[in-house]
């Protein structure tokens, strides 16, 4: 133990010196050198024991040293840590580093981990690091930050179309905490903080599955119909196995449309708890759509020809989507009831119209996106219009 | 070669951890293009009977052995390769500190504690330092013998452990032993260094190697020893399989080590019987 600093410090081959005073230690020294493979040299002129570090034995290289600057307020947060070999994205990941934590020195002969995704390009974003930082800082309890006291009873008919957006909330968050969790384990370590952004990703959904489906059952009323054309376009997003198409396809048209949906919502909820859990819920899927954007945004940068490869995966989606022409039915009529503020013939037609206006307004904003990704206009008006009528 | 055209490999399961190493050597013969079978044998005696009637092609030997099989072949027998932890293997001498022993002459009048009559490392190379030393064990000392687990030539280090336990409960004074056991045995903790300290390291000597008849075929030979020498530490697939063979590279064989273990076997008329 007391050798091994030094031997960390030296290269194979070179030379080791040992001054010791117990007095079995050149007994001891040199079966130890043989057993790990240093080649042992005897007693030197000067007294002290001799060896050479063998090609087998302590690694070298390790950071020592580092110290991440304090920040004004006292908080290291997660970007700080890029310092020293920890700052080393590597552009094609080691897959023999197996969990080793990115800046550490790695025994040889680590088992293969299988991990496929090695490439930088095909899931960095620059600004994971400050994503993750705002995810962590960004929790919530939907157990207690909700004001589910205030849930009061609601006529029928909107305490019904509630339930049906809760129902469609939910399903369409299941996806959006499976689709992540399926590339997790095949991120290369090295890229840990995409690692962990997900993570936060995945929290966040199964808090929005929980909140949503916690409102469908607090007031009266409770789960209510799962749409075949949900249910498709969920498939045709998980079944995505390319990490960038399918967070492309889920955060930035997906979730980005949500965006508009759950302020839809908010605006005109009938009750505190439910306009609650949509302010919150946009926040944590503002950052997912915000990570999408980056990471997009890298990878075109990285090939402009990538452009293509994501136009291609959205008119797939559009030919297998092919028989959904529109918006659920039930979806349509329950915005346009909360809208409407109640059911009634002569306040029907308003909020129709202001149903008409939001996807108009989710066109716009997707297509917005889609530039700010670093597609052309052109192009972002093409795949907007050809995105999924189930909004996720 | 056995029916199927594989070579045979033999050894002597001594331990329950030799059956996975066999299985994990018969996978790297049969990726490096030489497929190999094993035969495990129960004691080092039967290997060398199942290598010189050629129920066996190649035998894993121990020191010993492989003399044994030399004796039987009129020395024409010969060596394929070994461990690079076996062409510098030592022996330790121990003592208690209390008793005063520095050199191999202080062991005369001492209780001295030997390991398995047939382990080269811990009995026989011991007698033999000690009788070059002008030491004669059975005339100058009080001798305990610990003939645990005989006929796996000390492969299994239980009589070591036995002879650094009497020494500890003092009922011997100096002991040797297998430098890797002692270094084991100190650097995790099982020895109590201020009790027990080494004082007298042995030239190096050869342990085991993979030993063939005369005439086992020189070009077969070379080719599998060229598939062996392939297996690299480096590699993840057989790294596993060389920590437990205690190993971080396979190496040509070196011979001349193997004199001294055959001078002392001669002196101490242990191979008339062979």
């Amino acid at each position: 133990m007391l050798l091994r600093p030094a031997l960390e410090t030296i290269g194979q081959g070179e030379p080791i010196g040992v001054r010791a005073t117990h007095p079995s230690v050149e007994h001891d020294l040199r079966a130890w050198c043989r057993v790990m493979g240093h080649r042992w040299l005897g007693l030197s002129p000067s007294g002290a024991y001799l060896f050479e570090k063998g090609p087998h034995a302590e690694l070298g290289g390790a950071d020592w040293g580092v110290r991440i600057p304090p920040r004004k307020d006292g908080d290291l947060e997660t970007r700080d840590w890029m310092l020293g070999r920890v700052a080393d994205i590597p552009a094609t990941a080691d897959t023999t580093a197996g969990f080793a934590p990115r800046g550490a020195v790695i025994e040889p002969g680590v088992p293969p981990f299988h991990f496929t995704i090695n490439e930088r390009d095909a899931v960095w974003a620059a600004e994971v690091a400050d994503l993750y930082e705002q995810a962590t800082a960004s929790q919530w309890d939907a157990s207690k930050d909700i004001p589910w006291s205030a849930l009061t009873p609601l006529p029928d008919a909107i305490e019904r179309a509630i339930c049906q957006l809760m129902t469609f909330l939910a399903e369409n968050e299941y996806s959006a905490l499976y689709v992540p969790a399926k590339f997790v384990p095949q991120i290369n370590p090295r890229f840990a903080e995409v690692v962990m952004f997900l993570s936060t990703q995945m929290m966040d959904e199964a808090r929005h599955i929980e909140a949503f489906t916690k409102r469908a059952l607090a007031n009266g009323g409770g789960l209510q119909y799962s749409a075949l054309s949900t249910q498709l376009s969920l498939k045709s997003l998980f079944d995505q196995h390319d990490f960038t198409t399918a967070s492309f396809l889920l955060s930035v048209m997906g979730e980005g449309t949500f965006l508009d949906l759950l302020k839809f919502i908010e605006a005109h909820a009938p009750d505190p708890a439910t306009a609650e859990i949509c302010r919150r819920a946009r926040i944590d899927e503002s950052r997912h759509v915000r990570f999408g954007i980056a990471h997009v945004k890298w990878y075109l940068t990285a090939a402009q020809e990538n452009a293509e490869k994501l136009m291609a995966a959205v008119r797939q989606r559009a030919e297998y989507m092919r028989s959904v022409t529109e918006v659920s039915p039930r979806i349509v009529e329950a915005l346009a009831l909360l809208a409407a503020g109640a059911l009634e013939a002569d306040r029907l037609p308003a909020g129709f119209e202001k149903v008409r206006v939001l996807l108009h307004e989710m066109n716009d904003h997707r297509v917005k996106r889609l530039v700010a990704c670093g597609f052309s206009g052109e192009q972002a008006a093409e795949m907007s219009q050809m995105h999924t009528p189930n909004f996720m | 070669m056995a029916s199927n055209g594989l070579i045979r490999v033999g050894a002597v399961a001594y331990d329950p951890r030799v059956v996975p190493i066999w299985e994990g050597m018969r996978d790297y013969f049969r990726e490096a293009g030489v497929p190999i079978d094993y035969v495990l044998y129960s004691n080092y005696d039967a290997l060398v009977d199942a290598l010189i009637n050629r129920g066996v092609d190649i035998g894993w030997n121990t020191n010993l052995a492989y003399l044994k099989v030399m004796k039987r072949t009129g020395d024409h027998a010969r060596v394929l390769a070994m461990r690079d932890v076996d062409a510098n293997f030592t022996t330790v001498f121990v003592a208690r500190t209390d008793t005063g022993v520095k050199s191999l002459t202080d062991v005369k009048g001492k209780r001295l504690a030997l390991g398995s009559a047939d382990s080269g490392q811990a009995a026989i190379l011991p007698v033999h330092f000690l009788q070059l030393a002008g030491v004669d064990p059975d005339r100058d000392c009080t001798v305990l013998r610990f003939n645990l687990d005989v006929g796996k030539h000390g492969d299994t280090g239980t009589s070591e452990l036995e002879a650094l336990r009497a020494l500890r409960d003092n009922e011997a004074d100096v002991t040797a032993l297998a430098d890797a056991t002692w270094i084991r045995e100190t650097t995790e903790g099982r020895v109590d260094t201020r009790q027990i300290q080494a004082f007298w390291t042995s030239p190096e000597y050869c342990h085991c190697n993979f030993t063939v008849l005369p005439d086992f075929p020189q070009a077969k030979g070379e080719e599998w020893t060229r598939a062996l020498l392939g297996m690299t530490y480096d590699n993840p697939r057989w790294r596993p399989l060389m920590d437990q063979e205690g190993l971080k590279a396979w190496i040509q064989p070196t011979l001349e080590g193997y004199r001294v273990l055959s001078e002392a076997v001669a002196h101490q008329r242990l191979d008339e019987k062979w």
